[in-house]
């Protein structure tokens, strides 16, 4: 480091060496904020490096590269709806025999599941172990018939919102139309009062503030899928962006 | 109008608009960059502000603060009629009268303006949901993603243009060793080499 000039004896140099000083200190100052930040999340981040080390039954990692756990959904953002369970109303159709239109009580009356699904967000988080409760989408699926032309299953929420999923993804046991999580109902920012539930591929693909289920046989890329996003979206190949 | 009586080289009328610009391009330049940095200053910060409240909606919802609270009543039964059942709840919680309300195998929704109260009737369990918009970042962040399209579109087309004329125009406007001669192009340099140094470190879109 040069030695301090002698800034009385040389005082137009006093402007500069300031400018230098600043910039220095300045830039020691940032590094050392984002060093303490970088720990800080390293060291707190317990619940990501216990689930790195676990593995699912079908022997993938349970945690996907590239996330990071936290305990609560984050809110996303995206267009809402009205979020009241009155005016709910959910359309089966497309391909199917019968096309039939649920709303809140209706779907209430059908067999009803209580699954722990993990969810991943394309923007990097993870919530694992979360209950969700609602109605098979199979359920909803054999109710309508669904043809065997279907090969994708088109969630519609509101404001137009769509997402693309292939029909087998779509009928695991563990996807969902579901309307309440660890025992509460949706709040109005996680799609209340019933979102689409897909698991094991990125969360945008469990569309919220539901109102519709469309069996196509052509796929047909959605609000995200059209913007950039991947089309199909699986979490342990990362595949985020298209 | 010219006074003929004065010669033209002394009024400097005989010099052209083009010959005046390229004389003082980078004055004009520096003008139209201060302008434009004036115009620019209410979208920057909408969308700065913005920006930087949605890179971390990991961490922070950055249009509301939300609450849930949970409470227990005495259970309601299935057979109690609806607007007992409302009154029962109303009474056991101390609300007021909601603005809708709606009954479903044993949830009982009772809506107001910026809360949502549902009593599950079997349990007696109660679940408040209510939030509130952030002021100026829900008006911001609804902006910054041009959810409400129409003439924001247009908006926004406007002000990267303008800022493309910041950038260009900023490069040129001081000459010399601070201008593009020396320190200019090494921050230059240094600006462009973070977004390629990143992709190139991260594998770019195509890594995954």
């Amino acid at each position: 480091m040069p030695n301090r000039p002698d800034l009385d004896r040389f005082p137009e140099l006093r402007r500069s060496w300031d400018r230098r000083t600043f910039l220095r200190n300045a830039a020691a100052g940032t590094a050392l904020a984002a060093l303490g930040g970088a720990l800080y999340r390293i060291a707190g981040d317990d619940l990501t490096r216990k689930a790195m080390a676990e593995t699912r039954a079908d022997g993938k990692p349970r945690l996907p590269p590239g996330q990071r756990v936290l305990k609560q959904l984050r809110p996303m953002g995206g267009a809402e709806g009205d979020g009241e369970a009155r005016s709910f109303k959910l359309r089966v159709h497309g391909l199917v025999e019968r096309p039939f239109e649920l709303d809140y009580a209706a779907l209430l009356k059908l067999p009803q599941v209580e699954k722990e699904v993990d969810v991943h967000c394309v923007t990097g988080w993870s919530v694992l172990g979360a209950r969700w409760k609602g109605v098979p989408i199979a359920t909803l699926a054999e109710k309508a018939g669904v043809k065997s032309a279907a090969r994708h299953v088109i969630f519609e929420a509101a404001h137009g919102y769509t997402t693309n999923v292939r029909l087998a993804e779509a009928l695991v046991d563990r996807a969902l139309v579901t309307y309440r999580l660890d025992g509460r109902p949706l709040s109005l920012d996680h799609g209340a009062p019933v979102r689409g539930l897909v698991p094991d591929l990125y969360f945008w693909k469990s569309a919220k503030w539901l109102t519709g289920i469309k069996f196509v046989a052509e796929d047909e890329p959605g609000y995200w899928e059209v913007r950039g996003y991947h089309n199909h979206a699986d979490p342990w190949r990362e595949e985020r962006y298209g | 109008m010219a006074d003929p009586a004065v010669p033209p080289d002394e009024l400097g009328i005989g010099r052209t608009i083009g010959q005046l610009l390229r004389k003082r391009w980078r004055a004009w330049l520096r003008a139209i960059h201060r302008d434009v940095g004036y115009c620019a200053v209410g979208l920057t910060m909408i969308y700065a502000l913005s920006g930087l409240a949605i890179n971390h909606i990991q961490d922070w919802d950055p249009n509301f603060t939300t609450y849930e609270v949970e409470k227990h009543i005495a259970p309601i039964g299935a057979d109690v009629p609806d607007d007992a059942a409302v009154a029962t709840a109303r009474a056991a919680l101390g609300v007021g009268a909601p603005r809708s309300i709606y009954r479903a195998g044993d949830e009982l929704h009772l809506e107001y303006d910026d809360k949502k109260i549902v009593v599950y009737g079997d349990s007696g369990l109660v679940v408040e949901q209510g939030r509130e918009a952030r002021f100026f970042l829900r008006v911001a962040n609804w902006l910054h993603y041009n959810r409400g399209k129409a003439a924001w579109t247009y908006v926004a087309d406007t002000y990267a243009v303008l800022l493309l004329y910041l950038a260009t125009s900023g490069l040129f406007m001081i000459k010399g060793k601070l201008g593009l001669r020396w320190r200019g192009a090494l921050l230059v340099a240094l600006g462009a080499a973070v977004p390629l140094g990143y992709v190139i470190l991260s594998g770019g879109p195509g890594a995954h």
